[in-house]
């Protein structure tokens, strides 16, 4: 279903978009405190995107090099070309090393991979360990957000839900006492668990470690109490050295849920005695999306979520509406990389605003990238009537500025004299579920000249 | 085999060379009581923080904020407090029913409240996260303004496996609830000498 009615059926009840809206604009504004506490803030988002292009330039040498020290360091290295590839070789491991049981730490890879079905249809018990993971997981959903998985889910869903699957008493959504009840049912969970599989935040090329980051410590009690430990990484997750990680895990934190630093920010560089460690590295259309001069940016991501707290559709539409692993404008740009004709509406779930482009700690062009993946796809992919026709007139007006103000003019004119049956009309789609601004006179140009006049 | 088709993939599709920056450190130079900020940001972190006059104290104030442990593991000098023995060769799913671990940490981060420590100072990699309460000790001087400089220190290091632990383990995934106690320690108390 397209992402426009997926949100209307979030829609359907408002109290909840309303919270849910509040829930992440409350993030965002954690955000902002953390950023303006840091001293040179900016220079740290224009160090993180230019070793993030430094990276992109030179991928195939700090991969080799990567991989090298890995296996320098007693680390088992594979390589994934997709999906299938990557389910294949996780697999592939846990039968070597006879594994029934494994944890998983959050990992947004292994479910762009959909790792859990294929190994559940192998016989394997995969339990997600992060707590909002493990409620989705109970609930038998996605993640609707690559942080806060469980946001769309209120405290008393879960209360039924761990009533239901663990057994907890009723207790009217008490977060602690949901929260105490889950941490004693994951850690038996972790103590019979035969291999854990985590993802990876950053690989460095230089040491060949990675570095896993968790406020909950679930990667560490899985990777440590296992016998087997399995990193998942998407390639673009390389830097080249550690001082890197300084800027990396300065930004990381704050941009996502405005603490300072993870409460875990774990860096394995060498297996310990007795254990396996692997690092699966997987590619799953990232050479293809490098290959985009226009949107090869996008890779540089490093998954905070901040662009989907500021986003204004995000927010009141929920991240199960864009129907992708990664949902918000992240992934409204990621996704039709993957595939145009499925993912072709959106790019249009966004205002443009450039809100997101503004958080992003890595300076992704969110919105410009946004932009242009709409200019291809209105070439290339068949439109609904209504949508191409506006966006063409829409485009014009833009291009033409007598036109523009002539629009500007003539729309306010209207706003102001058209009867209100009119304007909230089937027929007026920016009517719907809004109240539209009340005019003022003039506007932003005509005030402009007068205050110049009066300078 | 894969490995050889992403990479000519990588080497097709990457664009030009792109310079490495330099990381100019006095951009982030801050005239800061580093004490002070690394214990405020361990409280916001939901952790606590103390000052010691004397390393005379130390078990003192250890057992006047975790007055019921009982099976206590100490990797420190500092404290005589340990009860329980571990060595490499402990297994790692014993130590499920600790109830204090006692760590001395290599360094520490004002800026965020950090700790950092190496499987060196704790032994067993699932201590500092399977105990059910946490205290580590670090030294004054070994607070560092910010995470460029402890990298500094620790990336000359042959190491196994460290991290920087900031706080007790928490969550907020029910409803932006923020309680503390996951998976990892409940609570984290910082001595610092
Ligand atoms: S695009 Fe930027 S803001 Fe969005 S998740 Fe990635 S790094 Fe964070």
């Amino acid at each position: 279903m397209a992402h426009a009615q997926e949100a209307t059926t979030f829609n359907e009840n408002e109290s909840k978009v309303n919270w849910h809206d509040k829930a992440l604009w409350f993030v965002r504004q954690k955000r902002d405190k953390a950023a303006f506490n840091v001293k040179g803030w900016e220079t740290l988002r224009d160090l993180a995107s230019a070793i993030k292009a430094n990276v992109m330039s030179n991928l195939d040498i700090y991969l080799e090099e990567f991989e090298a020290n890995a296996i320098k360091n007693g680390v088992t290295v594979h390589w994934a070309k997709d999906a299938e590839e990557h389910n294949k070789i996780v697999h592939g491991i846990l039968q070597k090393t006879n594994v029934k049981k494994i944890v998983k730490s959050k990992s947004m890879l292994t479910e762009e991979c959909h790792l859990n079905p294929y190994l559940e249809a192998n016989g394997i018990e995969v339990i997600d360990t992060d707590l909002g993971e493990r409620i989705v997981q109970l609930a038998e959903e996605p993640p609707s957000h690559i942080v806060l998985p469980a946001i769309h889910k209120t405290k008393e869903e879960v209360d039924e839900l761990f009533q239901e699957h663990l057994g907890t008493k009723p207790c009217n959504g008490d977060p602690q006492y949901l929260t105490d009840e889950a941490r004693k049912h994951l850690r038996n969970k972790f103590l019979k668990a035969d291999a854990a599989v985590t993802g990876v935040n950053f690989a460095i090329a230089e040491t060949g470690g990675i570095v896993v980051c968790t406020n909950e410590g679930n990667a560490d009690m899985g990777a440590h109490l296992a016998k087997v430990h399995i990193a998942c990484m998407g390639m673009e997750k390389l830097i080249p050295q550690e001082k890197h990680l300084g800027v990396f895990l300065r930004l990381l934190a704050r941009s996502a849920t405005g603490q300072p630093i993870t409460t875990y920010s774990s860096h394995f560089n060498k297996p310990a005695p007795g254990t396996e460690m692997h690092i699966v590295i997987v590619d799953n259309g990232r050479t293809e999306q490098l290959s985009r001069e226009d949107f090869r940016a996008s890779l540089h991501c490093i998954r905070c979520g901040a662009c989907m707290n500021t986003c204004p559709i995000y927010r009141r539409s929920g991240g199960h509406s864009y129907n992708a692993t990664i949902p918000g404008p992240i992934g409204s740009i990621l996704s039709p990389g993957k595939d145009l004709t499925k993912h072709s509406d959106l790019p249009f779930a966004s205002t443009l605003c450039g809100s997101c482009s503004d958080v992003c700690p890595v300076k992704i062009n969110i919105h410009e990238q946004l932009y242009k993946w709409r200019q291809i796809i209105t070439k290339d992919v068949p439109q609904p009537i209504v949508k191409k026709s506006v966006l063409k007139v829409t485009g014009n007006v833009l291009a033409n500025s007598k036109m523009y103000d002539f629009v500007g003019k003539s729309s306010r004119f209207m706003l102001k004299h058209t009867p209100r049956f009119l304007v909230y009309s089937k027929l007026n789609t920016w009517g719907k579920e809004r109240e539209l601004p009340e005019v003022k006179n003039g506007n932003f140009d005509e005030w402009y000249k007068k205050r110049k006049k009066n300078e | 085999m894969s490995r050889e088709s992403i990479l000519n993939a990588v080497r097709k599709n990457k664009p030009e060379a792109l310079p490495l920056p330099e990381i100019d450190l006095n951009v982030f130079a801050e005239d800061k009581d580093l004490v002070k900020t690394f214990i405020e940001n361990v409280q916001f972190v939901g952790g606590r923080a103390i000052v010691l006059e004397s390393t005379d104290t130390i078990d003192a104030k250890i057992k006047e904020f975790y007055p019921h442990a009982s099976k206590i593991v100490s990797c420190t000098t500092e404290s005589s407090l340990g009860n329980i023995s571990i060595s490499a060769a402990t297994e790692p799913h014993g130590l499920e029913s600790i109830d204090l671990a006692i760590v001395k940490g290599d360094l520490a981060v004002s800026e965020n409240g950090a700790v950092w420590i190496e499987e060196n100072d704790f032994t067993i990699r699932v201590l500092p996260f399977i105990t059910n309460d946490l205290v580590l000790i670090v030294n004054k001087e070994d607070i560092h303004l910010h995470l460029h400089d402890a990298y500094e220190t620790i990336s000359k290091r042959d190491r196994t496996f460290g991290l920087f632990l900031s706080g007790p383990s928490k969550t907020a995934d029910i409803e932006q609830c923020l309680v503390i106690g996951a998976q990892g320690a409940i609570s984290l108390t910082v001595l610092i000498l």
